[in-house]
């Protein structure tokens, strides 16, 4: 009698582990299937994104293209010369020179060195055509994101008599004026690719700074990996949107950021 | 029972964590590998452009770059940048002088009963040197009343009128802004002013023996 129900117990503690198992298994193998799924649709809109570019460069003058470079010049200046036209304050950005510029009517207001930078494998892929079409004319600004405000505007009362005034100027002048901030600010340009600036004092800042979740970096990942569950969810394409990341002086990258009009125009060099 | 919800938990936790490295590393990584991005190529591509070669390109290129040359001023300029709080100033492209300078403090001053409200800002983009002076005085506007905690004074009573406040010199730029000294030296750097750029001596008088009516100022 005891036998037998010992061999019971035993018997229903494996039947209970393997079905411990096999859940573990399910939620392991739905998990791979997940990222299958979330790869293979991801390759897909990549696929996408590169079809619409060549798409639209179909019917564009056709490109010598051992006369690459030289045309790559032309429409530069080209470029910088519409820009200067207009009355905004324009950037212009030489990934080959590494040198990224403010711009007002021609003349250069203020020219940095870019310390580092990195483009999307998207851009390394397009031939003549697509170049132009993508950078042969000023692309223009259609939505700033930053991590800090571009100009901040402060709303201060009136004293209300001499004393107070006396008071707000003792305070304004106690104001601590080097602030900490994390300088890092991304524009939406109008050819459907994203221009990110971070403002950096060292190589090895540009590579480390914003990686463990300070701020910006934190929330862009966080939006990511929940827009991946909705598509995944919805089986639909993730978008993809190339990406140019430009690393400058902290200062600089503030400069131009305030400086740069909400629809300021841009010219790339790549 | 418990102890098989912890597992399922952890398992579903590596799970997850799992998927995020792959959404965050692994696949943006697999998307600008070869295997998704296919050649980019428009298929229109060949010897086309006729009568272009390297050579009249490289003209082409040459007069363009003499164009948009032509767009810096080959007299004196004065560029500002409000961010650092820095000058520049320039004659025959070369730059001659750079220094501090303090400029808009960006801020909407509101007396208490809100019926007065003024921006205090130093304006983006290009302006002209309208007119140029030394030993200015200057007339106080109302905003210098209301931010003192004074009441306004009629338009031409004496109180308005201060001298030394601006400086030895100053230089019109429109709309009431204007480049000029200050007694505030130590607020030098400082984004401190009504919008007005302030100088300190010396480079005041740099600037002012250096720009002409009709030098621009490109502010950003």
């Amino acid at each position: 009698m005891k036998e037998n129900s010992s061999d019971g117990f035993d018997s229903l503690f494996v039947k209970k582990r393997s079905g411990t198992k096999y859940i573990i298994l399910i939620i392991l193998f739905s998990v791979l299937a997940l990222t299958s799924i979330y790869t293979y649709l991801s390759v897909g809109s990549v696929r996408d994104r590169m079809k619409t570019a060549q798409d639209q460069a179909i019917g564009s003058p056709q490109i010598n293209s051992s006369l690459f470079t030289q045309l790559k010049e032309k429409a530069w200046v080209e470029s910088r010369l519409k820009m200067a036209s207009g009355d905004s304050i324009g950037l212009s950005i030489d990934l080959e020179q590494h040198r990224i510029q403010l711009e007002l009517k021609g003349v250069v207001l203020l020219s940095s060195k870019i310390r580092d930078a990195s483009i999307s494998g998207f851009f390394r892929k397009m031939d003549g055509n697509v170049y132009f079409t993508m950078f042969g004319t000023p692309l223009t600004i259609q939505q700033f994101k930053l991590s800090i405000p571009k100009n901040s505007f402060k709303i201060v009362e009136a004293p209300k008599d001499t004393i107070a005034a006396l008071a707000a100027i003792d305070a304004a002048m106690k104001k601590d004026s080097l602030k900490d901030e994390n300088v890092f600010w991304t524009v939406k340009l109008d050819r459907k690719f994203d221009l990110n600036i971070q403002g950096i004092d060292s190589i090895s800042e540009a590579h480390n700074k914003y990686k463990f979740g300070k701020g910006f970096e934190f929330e862009r990942n966080l939006k990511n990996i929940t827009s991946s569950f909705q598509h995944i969810l919805k089986f639909s394409k993730p978008s993809y949107t190339p990406e140019i990341l430009i690393s400058i002086p902290e200062n600089e990258a503030k400069a131009i950021l305030r400086a740069l009009p909400r629809k300021a125009m841009v010219t790339i060099k790549i | 029972m418990i102890r098989n919800f912890f597992i399922y938990l952890a398992v579903l936790v590596v799970g997850i964590l799992f998927f995020a490295s792959m959404v965050l590393f692994v696949i943006p990584a697999f998307q600008e590998s070869t295997v998704a991005l296919v050649g980019l190529s428009s298929g229109s591509s060949g010897s086309g452009e006729e009568g272009n070669d390297k050579a009249s390109i490289e003209v082409d290129i040459s007069k363009l770059e003499k164009k948009l040359d032509s767009f810096t001023p080959t007299n004196a300029y004065m560029v500002v940048n409000t961010s650092d709080n820095h000058f520049f100033l320039y004659k025959g492209r070369k730059l001659i002088r750079d220094g501090i300078c303090s400029t808009g403090k960006n801020e909407k001053l509101v007396s208490a009963d809100r019926k007065y409200e003024h921006d205090f800002y130093t304006p983006f983009g290009v302006r002209k040197i309208l007119r140029k002076s030394t030993n200015p005085v200057w007339k106080k506007p109302d905003w210098a009343f209301i931010e003192d905690g004074l009441p306004i004074p009629s338009a031409n009573d004496p109180s308005r009128w201060e001298t030394g406040t601006l400086g030895a010199y100053k230089l019109e730029i429109g709309d009431g802004y204007m480049i000029h000294g200050t007694i505030y030296k130590r607020r030098m750097g400082m984004s401190v002013t009504h919008g007005c750029i302030r100088l300190l001596d010396d480079d005041l008088e740099a600037v002012y023996k250096t720009m002409e009516v009709g030098s621009k100022v490109y502010i950003y």
